[in-house]
């Protein structure tokens, strides 16, 4: 069909660079995940303090990691982050060698990035939290922190989901810019493949149903989180 | 009121204290041997910016990343206007694979696509004896603009949607069909409500931009690359700091003015 040949896949070396590849892929966006989530769960509850100098600044990182490309950002962490200092001597060989590597940069950068996108979301959900629930929650004298953990942040929560599932399958697609700075995750294994076999269209097709297959799976797992934690009579709850 | 206005204003203030330790610290920077960076970026900025090393004619740089943004962009609007009706469709032979190419296409990394067409698009087209070539410009253009397009079609999608049931009902009670439902109707209010969603999806096509320089197309990067070659570690620095600060000063308004009217778009609920 269309004459496509897929018959490199029994190749042992391409199943191996495609497995490690996955692996790379998935390690990677797990460790920036769960990073983003940790960094937006404390900038938006920064936001909450209202303290104004704390609010500016959690205001500028968000607008700076959003409105710059990520690709851009990786770049710059992988090529400042070693000038900049950040250097050890290696003591078998002398060299000089940078502290990061290519994986910790794109981890790093990532998180911020995915970082700057949860807090967006989080504060968003805080906002949109119904006046009235915390107005009776505060007349049945629940305290100011008892309020917090047994009334808001469980509501916050359940409405931030959806978003959280954005920012995730976004973070997920993102790792692919990795490759440009050759972390060895599936898009880079990808350009090595079709540079071997020269098989690029099929190459980039099976590539590309990957990505979607993994993303499926993230957007799957979300929507049935999403529907077991939901309260009952209240959204998609039943 | 009052006590907001003095926060607001006291925030204002932090983030004018931060710009001003910003420039002092390139300043700082400067006076200690970074003015010697600055006059190589000097040097190539009107390159970076318009890919020729005099400032004219406009071959490539930050300008082409515009251009492409731009053209992109209208590409995507006219596909996602059509993937949007053809997933609202009432037949399920239209509405179901729309919704299955639209779910791909969202789900699909936006550098893996552009790759993907990069290949797929083939280097030129006979048609009719005619030979239609497609440029790494074009293809580009393409390949942003279907994850664009998918995304807006979702964005459209929504905003349809939102519009209450009740109209739809009053509308077909008054005899209109549904071509008339939706040009009288639906469309006038569903498209204000689109607006800040087309305009925060233009600012994130302008960011994706960036992964244009892929296709080999002398885009900002492409050509901050092949200039690198040529500079110290340390100049670096100095580069990617510019081009940093060129997409925020171009993108950042963009998604201010979305907000605001996503603000004001909020209130007309019917």
């Amino acid at each position: 069909m269309l004459g496509l040949d897929f018959s490199w896949l029994g190749d042992a070396t391409y199943q191996q660079w495609l497995l490690v590849g996955v692996t790379n892929t998935i390690e990677l966006a797990a460790i920036s995940s769960v990073a983003a989530v940790i960094i937006g769960m404390l900038g938006a509850l920064a936001l909450t303090l209202r303290i104004f100098w704390l609010e500016a600044i959690v205001e500028l990182f968000v607008e700076f990691f959003r409105n710059t490309p990520p690709l851009l950002q990786m770049l710059f962490a992988y090529f400042t982050l070693s000038t900049l200092g950040l250097k050890v001597t290696d003591p078998a060989t002398g060299l000089s060698v940078p502290l990061l590597s290519a994986f910790a940069c794109a981890a790093i950068s990532l998180s911020l990035f995915g970082g700057a996108l949860a807090i967006e979301a989080f504060r968003s959900g805080i906002e949109t939290m119904p006046r009235a629930i915390i107005e009776a929650a505060r007349s049945l004298g629940y305290s100011r922190w008892s309020r917090f953990w047994r009334v808001e942040a469980p509501i916050a929560t359940r409405i931030c989901l959806p978003a959280l599932t954005n920012i995730l399958t976004n973070l997920f697609k993102t790792t692919s810019q990795a490759s440009v700075i050759t972390v060895p995750e599936l898009m880079y294994y990808a350009g090595q493949i079709y540079n071997d076999n020269l098989r690029t269209l099929e190459v980039m097709l099976l590539i590309l149903v990957i990505y979607v297959a993994l993303v499926s799976v993230i957007t799957f797992a979300m929507a049935r989180l999403e529907r077991w934690m939901a309260f009952p009579g209240y959204g998609t709850g039943r | 009121m009052d006590s907001v206005r003095t926060y607001e204003n006291k925030k204002r203030g932090v983030l004018l204290l931060i710009a001003l330790a910003v420039i002092t610290g390139i300043l700082v920077d400067a006076m200690a041997g970074g003015s010697e960076q600055w006059q190589r970026v000097a040097i190539r900025l009107p390159l970076i910016l318009t890919g020729s090393g005099s400032g004219w004619p406009i071959t490539g740089g930050f300008a082409l990343n515009i251009m492409l943004s731009i053209a992109s962009m209208a590409v995507a609007t006219a596909l996602g206007i059509v993937l949007a009706l053809a997933t609202l469709s009432r037949s399920a032979f239209v509405r179901i694979p729309s919704l299955a190419l639209m779910n791909f296409l969202r789900n699909s990394p936006w550098l893996v696509l552009l790759f993907a067409m990069l290949y797929i698009i083939p280097f030129e087209v006979h048609v009719f004896g005619l030979s239609v070539p497609f440029p790494p410009f074009v293809k580009a253009v393409i390949g942003l603009a279907l994850p664009t397009g998918a995304n807006l079609s979702e964005v459209i999608r929504g905003a349809v949607q939102s519009i209450h049931s009740g109209q739809w009902e009053a509308a077909r009670s008054l005899g209109y069909t549904t071509t008339q439902i939706y040009r009288y109707v639906i469309l006038p209010q569903a498209f204000r409500r689109m607006i800040p969603g087309w305009m925060n999806l233009y600012a994130l096509l302008m960011i994706a931009t960036a992964l244009a320089t892929v296709t080999g197309i002398q885009d900002v990067l492409t050509i901050l690359n092949t200039s690198l070659a040529m500079e110290s570690e340390r100049a670096i620095v100095y580069f990617y700091i510019t081009i940093l600060f060129l997409f925020f000063a171009y993108c950042y308004p963009i998604a201010v003015f979305a907000r605001r009217l996503e603000r004001a778009v909020k209130g007309d609920n019917l």
